[in-house]
């Protein structure tokens, strides 16, 4: 059984194995190991402090086999994507040129520096063992962490921000980037995503244009690429798709892919989870998969089971139960993995 | 002998055939009697001295004295941009560097600009091919100088002049390719069209508003901005010998250079000098520099050229010169050597 649970620093070996393995671009996720000891310090310490107003909580979790103690994926949540620093994106904005005298109307796009996500909580670090992509696993470790969300709205803003990787490879680079930031930077995309992994996103405010870019001037290939989902992001993509996230005028400026946007209370697992007692039962006939997570902080757990509702309470069998670390009858937020039209499907 | 006076209304005839010769390359000189007659019409009340700066515009002809017959024309704008937007795109520097990351880049960057409102402009200038023989063109051309040295009040400190850019055999301008094009919708041809006939409102309409980094564009057009076109090198190698100089300012149709100089350093207006007129039939023997020679009237202004002897305070003028200028023996008249290398004897 795979379990979420909070990272700590006896993870940090094998959170490092995992981030090497990672496409580059997740610069929220290099493997460095200082970076990913500050990420697991301050995850702990968030998990610990008393929140009035969010601001530079950072929470990083793990996704677990329970039997090996393997961990087989990492994913964070940020309180807010941008604390005491801008989160910068690009903004992709029509402006309308028009002539009347002329009859003509162009709609020229422009891509503009901004700040405009830099309230908003962010998702980050996603990365999944190969072999668990397009499993209930892939689902848990990455919704787990609205189902965190949901239990804890104070820490979260109203709205959720995930960027997405843009098309590229470890070959050939980004074509975003070759028309765009190798402009500003002077550097490979390899490089400047290692830079700003280890160092920080701060240069960008330093190097990338104040003005906007005109998107008809850039070359074929970048302005083919921008907003769209690149191999290494399909799986979380199509996760945060089906929860009802959804692209709107935002691209990152590295790779232009698409940034995701999805207000917290209507996205599936939130709006349609509940919170309700839990029962131990022996295994029953007509099993749904449930997600699941307790309702505590710094001992979340999160993870995907059969259950049965009966009368208001969600039966699981007694390991769930213990791997979720609560008692019989205590509350657990609820939600079942598929929504309706999947499991007709 | 030829001589250079103010454009009239029975110039008309001899006008259309000047612009039937120059073709479609020469957009100010349109084969259109009604707006012949408009610019005609507008260049003798500036001469009478009944508009206002913002619409003053001085036409001259060259006469072939012999047969009557217009040779060429040109013209002076007393001061661009009063009424209409004047638009140019400044070449700025733009520096994108992050001493820690130990990046440094360098960035032309078109801006904008109305920063030539209120100057002068010299325009319109051509010559039928049938008389570009014996210096006519600098008789054409640099009689300019001596009216802006006779009649300063009536210009700007600064005067320009735009240089054609560059364009290939079929009319095409890599520059336009490379930008108006994305944003205009019609061809170069049809934009320098519409601009030469005075309808520029499509410009503000249309254009990029915010800067243009010079990076976006194709490697023909970057090579091109600041570029004259081959066959208006002489013209500014002339404007460059009489103290011209391309401070940045280019086209923003095909980045063609405008040149600039403050009106009162321009070599020949600068060196001109009032000088009386004595007769002298036939002129004496010796080499002597060619001179420019106008008279000081505003409506009846005439320019000559010719090798008329000088001293510090007088002018030997032949009868025709005198004739052709409309003045007496002892009328003050303003000389200057034709060639800034021609020094006075």
């Amino acid at each position: 059984m795979f379990v979420l649970r909070p990272a700590c620093v006896h993870d940090l070996p094998a959170i490092e194995r995992l981030a090497a393995a990672s496409p580059v671009g997740v610069t929220s996720l290099p493997a460095d190991r200082q970076v990913l000891l500050e990420r697991i310090l301050a995850s702990e310490n968030s998990l610990a402090a008393e929140v009035g107003f969010r601001g530079e909580e950072r929470y990083f979790f793990v996704l677990e086999d329970s039997q090996s103690g393997e961990l087989a994926g990492v994913c964070g949540l940020n309180a807010v994507a941008g604390f005491n620093e801008p989160f910068y994106s690009f903004r992709n904005e029509a402006l309308v040129h028009a002539s009347s005298e002329l009859g003509i109307v162009n709609h020229i796009h422009v891509l503009s520096l901004c700040h405009d996500l830099t309230a908003h909580s962010l998702m980050v670090s996603f990365y999944i063992r190969p072999d668990l992509v397009d499993t209930p696993e892939s689902e848990l470790l990455s919704r787990a962490r609205l189902l965190f969300a949901a239990n804890w709205p104070a820490r979260f803003a109203d709205t959720v921000v995930s960027a997405m990787l843009g098309v590229g490879d470890k070959e050939q680079g980004s074509p975003f980037w070759d028309s765009v930031g190798r402009v500003y930077f002077g550097l490979d995309y390899h490089e400047a995503e290692a830079l700003c992994g280890a160092r920080g996103r701060k240069f960008l405010g330093e190097l990338m244009p104040q003005q906007p870019v005109y998107v008809p001037l850039l070359s074929d290939e970048a302005q083919s690429v921008m907003g769209e989902v690149g191999d290494d992001s399909l799986l979380p993509y199509d996760i945060l798709s089906r929860e009802g996230f959804e692209s709107e005028n935002y691209i990152d400026i590295f790779d232009g892919g698409p940034i995701l946007l999805g207000r917290l209370s209507s996205l599936y697992s939130v709006a349609a989870s509940c919170v309700l007692p839990v029962e131990i039962a022996p295994s029953a006939g007509e099993c749904e998969l449930f997600l699941l997570a307790n309702q505590r902080l710094q001992d979340f757990r999160a993870l995907v089971v059969p259950g049965v509702l009966v009368a208001g309470r969600l039966q699981l069998d007694s390991e769930a139960v213990a791997a979720l670390g609560v008692c019989a009858g205590e509350n657990v937020r609820a939600v079942p993995l598929w929504q309706t039209q999947e499991r007709s499907a | 002998m030829m001589f250079i006076r103010p454009i009239r209304f029975q110039d008309l005839d001899g006008l259309m055939e000047l612009a039937r010769s120059a073709g479609v390359g020469l957009t100010s000189l349109p084969v259109n009697e009604e707006r012949l007659t408009r610019r005609i019409s507008r260049s003798m009340l500036s001469f009478a001295g009944d508009l206002e700066r913002a619409d003053q515009g001085y036409v001259f002809v060259l006469e072939d004295g012999k047969t009557g017959r217009i040779g060429g024309i040109c013209a002076l704008e007393a001061a661009v941009g009063l009424k209409e937007p004047w638009y140019n795109y400044r070449v700025g520097t733009m520096v994108h560097a992050s001493e820690e990351l130990g990046v440094y880049t360098r960035h032309d960057t078109l801006f904008l600009s109305h920063d030539h409102t209120g100057y002068s402009e010299l325009c319109t200038l051509f010559l039928h091919p049938d008389y570009r023989v014996n210096r006519n063109g600098s008789l054409l051309s640099k009689s300019r100088f001596l009216f802006l040295a006779q009649f300063a009040h009536l210009f700007g400190k600064i005067t320009v002049a735009e240089m054609r850019g560059v364009s290939d055999a079929e009319g095409r301008s890599p520059f336009w390719e490379a930008l108006g094009r994305h944003f205009f919708s019609i061809d170069f041809a049809k934009a320098d069209y519409l601009t030469g006939i005075g309808q520029k409102a499509f410009v503000a309409e249309l254009m990029p508003k915010h800067p243009v980094y010079i990076d976006f564009l194709t490697p023909e057009a970057q090579a091109v901005v600041g570029k004259t076109h081959e066959n208006t090198r002489p013209a500014v190698a002339m404007l460059e010998a009489e103290g011209f100089r391309y401070e940045g300012y280019v086209d923003i149709f095909d980045a063609g250079p405008t040149v600039q100089a403050y009106t009162q350093d321009i070599r020949a207006v600068k060196e001109s000098q009032l000088l009386s007129v004595v007769l002298a039939d036939p002129l004496p023997e010796g080499e002597h520099p060619h001179v420019l020679v106008a008279n000081t009237s505003l409506s009846g202004f005439r320019v000559v050229m010719g090798q008329f002897p000088q001293d510090g305070t007088s002018v030997l003028l032949t009868p025709q010169a005198v004739q052709a200028l409309e003045v007496n023996e002892g009328d003050f008249v303003r000389c200057v050597p034709v060639n800034p290398t021609e020094k006075i004897v």
